[in-house]
């Protein structure tokens, strides 16, 4: 069963998410400030954190930064306002997922499977020689691809690109954070590259729906494994 | 014209007294001191009325002089040949003395003339950085023009809407045909910027700033003569200066009331959509919860979740009722729909409608209060923003207190209050403006904007204050029907 912890100040919306997630099957605790959170965070150690960005206490986002100072566990961000920029900054500050209020319980549960699928292991090292994402096997030491067992030919920066995002896999990766580390600091302005290499990228590994390579409109970019 | 006649006459007077004088020492008078004495009348004459009245005093002295001191007497017949030297000494000399004096007076009244000069431009100076609005900046300084140059009509043209037009004249307007001849027309060749121009009786100068054009003064041109150019020109540098900086201080005033409107509208949007959104948050986790078919929820979860609904479901209808009004008082059209009523019958339709949240309301009123003249609906929503605004400050199980009282003569005071952290003192008018929550809060804050804009549409008051014993005391008054009897007050008095 899952350890889920939503931090939220809005009672209400603490009763009724605890409701429904343990209906569907997860343990929810809840805090109602940042301060609170942060301490049960770093006392029972949940699987995955739901953090409101409107909290009375702390900015939702500085608790997000706090708690990447010493943990990896997966963050869900709840923004109210709906605005692109604080989502982004959200993930930029280590974020792994948003949804924007309102939601439907089931899609809060479903963003919520997906980071408890992907939540990095516990195992420190220098990052592995090879990601697994569904039937896509990445080879990071010798830049190959395969899909299904069949190699796929990627220019040097599709690689780099679709490696960057198996490295987060599940996670939302910024347009930002993307350009940054696949191309350069100096082409974080480059939108459009992303758009050219997100095409080819997805046609060359037949993920035509995007199921694969899923895209958030002005936001950034993100790589899922199916559900078997 | 006059002066010149005055010098003469006092020169002329001068002549017949000391001549009078004179005349019957004559004889023992050399013609040298005779010569001499006569040196008054003509220096009095060119001191008070100048070089003119100088030369005819002289004509006027030589005459006199040769006439009764040159022997023989009494002909202007010169006798010997040294009576002939000092006649001409006389004259030459008089002559010189008469054009020297004349040139210091010259001299004297232009230095008069330019230090009045400077200090009327003193005077402007000060004037145009005082800061004071464009309108009456504008009409201080065509009448400072008008009276340092004795200008008949000086007019200031400044751009409206891309067209020059008259926004200070003194003296009379600019007619129709003036103006046209003054203003270029499109595609008209024009001297306009470059230098002043002289046109049909009027003299136009550009006002030009940091060579950008600010405006057109025109003053009469009699009064501009070439002596005069230089300070006006001064004047219209000054003009040009000070036009402009008011024209860029209103246009800065201007993008930031622009500023502040866009940053309201901006809050406005950012607060309303976060107050629906969240109760709608939860309504919607709520109610995606019970939809679903798959989950099999027990009953106590049921209940829960339906409660969360409808508790949340009042309070976007509260907000919606609250953006409702606040509309009608941007409309415009709140006037209040005036009836007879109790304050008890208020009271009791708006506890009606309030969501307690556990609270205890406590009503404190005397059952014989007078009847009270107000709109049923907007009070009620007073009441209602007022609890609710109470509730939401007050710690979980202190109570809110609703108290009634007659006030003065003919009104009724209520009282909300709470034992919450009260408003400090500095933020007491503010918590009623748009908009205004505490930092912690989810209000969208336009709960006691609606009540003080309701409360003063029945042209009555509303305040906070501290509570006794701590917390918010929010008041506000009510017109009686009638006027409130002694009685009633002095049982008011026994009531305390």
């Amino acid at each position: 069963m899952a350890q889920i912890l939503i931090i939220d100040d809005d009672a209400d919306l603490l009763r009724v998410c605890r409701v429904g997630l343990e209906a569907l099957g997860n343990a929810v605790r809840t805090a109602d400030t940042g301060l609170a959170g942060l301490a049960e965070a770093a006392i029972r150690s949940p699987d995955v954190i739901v953090l409101d960005l409107g909290l009375p206490d702390l900015d939702g986002l500085e608790v997000c930064s706090r708690l990447r100072a010493w943990s990896q566990v997966p963050v869900i961000v709840l923004s109210a306002d709906g605005s692109e920029d604080r989502k982004v900054e959200a993930l930029d500050q280590g974020a792994d997922d948003y949804v924007t209020k309102p939601f439907g319980m089931r899609e809060l549960n479903a963003r919520l499977q997906v980071a408890l699928r992907h939540r990095p292991s516990d195992e420190a090292g220098d990052g592995p020689a090879e990601v697994v994402v569904g039937a896509l096997r990445l080879d990071l030491v010798h830049r190959e691809a395969t899909l299904d067992g069949s190699a796929v030919d990627l220019a040097p920066k599709e690689f780099e690109f679709l490696a960057f995002l198996a490295r987060h896999v599940g996670k939302v990766c910024t347009r930002r954070m993307i350009l940054e580390n696949v191309w350069g600091a100096q082409y974080t302005k480059e939108l459009h590259y992303l758009k050219v290499y997100a095409y080819r990228i997805r046609r060359k590994l037949g993920d035509h729906d995007g199921k694969l390579l899923q895209s958030d409109p002005a936001v950034g970019y993100r790589l899922v494994a199916p559900l078997e | 014209m006059r002066r010149w006649l005055v010098g003469l006459a006092a020169s002329l007077a001068a002549i017949v007294v000391l001549t009078a004088a004179m005349v019957p020492l004559r004889s023992h008078l050399s013609p040298a001191t005779t010569a001499l004495v006569l040196v008054v009348p003509v220096v009095v004459g060119v001191v008070v009325g100048g070089l003119a009245a100088g030369v005819c005093s002289v004509v006027a002295g030589f005459l006199v002089y040769d006439f009764f001191f040159i022997p023989p007497y009494l002909t202007l017949w010169v006798g010997a040949a040294q009576n002939w030297v000092a006649l001409g000494v006389y004259g030459a000399v008089m002559l010189l003395v008469s054009q020297v004096v004349a040139r210091m007076n010259s001299a004297r009244s232009e230095a008069r003339r330019q230090g009045r000069e400077i200090a009327e431009l003193f005077e402007l100076s000060r004037m145009l950085v005082e800061d004071r609005s464009l309108d009456v900046l504008l009409s201080s300084v065509v009448s400072t023009v008008a009276d340092v140059f004795g200008a008949r009509q000086v007019v200031l043209l400044l751009p409206d809407d891309g067209n020059l037009t008259v926004a200070a004249s003194k003296g009379q307007d600019l007619s129709d045909n003036q103006l046209r001849r003054v203003l270029p027309k499109a595609g008209e060749l024009t001297s306009l910027g470059v230098s002043p121009f002289e046109h049909d009786g009027l003299f136009v100068i550009a006002l030009a700033a940091a060579g950008r054009p600010v405006g057109l003064l025109v003053v009469s041109s009699d009064v501009v003569k070439a002596d005069r150019r230089a300070p006006l020109m001064l004047f219209a540098n000054h003009i040009a200066l000070a036009v402009e900086r008011v024209q860029l201080r209103d246009k800065a005033l201007q993008s930031r009331l622009a500023e502040e409107v866009a940053r309201l509208a901006k809050t406005m949007v950012g607060a309303v959509s976060h107050d629906l959104r969240a109760p709608l948050t939860t309504i919607k986790g709520a109610s995606s919860t019970l939809a679903d078919s798959e989950l099999d929820l027990d009953a106590e979860a049921t209940r829960t979740l339906v409660k969360l609904i409808d508790v949340q479901a009042d309070r976007l209808a509260h907000l919606v009722q609250n953006l409702l009004d606040m509309s009608r008082i941007q409309a415009g059209v709140l006037t209040p729909r005036w009836s007879v009523t109790s304050v008890d019958e208020l009271l009791a339709g708006a506890l009606d409608a309030l969501d307690h949240r556990g609270h205890v309301i406590t009503v404190e009123t005397r059952g014989d209060l007078p009847f009270v003249d107000a709109d049923e609906v907007l009070i009620s929503r007073v009441l209602i923003n007022l609890l609710e605004n109470a509730l939401r400050y007050s710690p979980k199980a202190t109570p809110v207190v609703v108290r009634a009282a007659i006030e003065g003569d003919d009104r009724v005071k209520v009282s909300v209050i709470d034992r919450g952290p009260g408003v400090i003192a500095e933020r007491r008018n503010e918590v009623f403006e748009l908009f205004s929550r505490r930092h912690d809060d989810a209000g969208a804050g336009l709960g006691l904007t609606i009540a003080k804009t309701f409360v003063e549409a029945h042209g009555q008051h509303i305040w906070v204050s501290e509570a006794p014993g701590g917390g918010a005391m929010f008041c506000f008054t009510l017109a009686t029907v009638a006027p409130i009897s002694e009685e009633m007050k002095l049982g008011a008095d026994s009531h305390h």
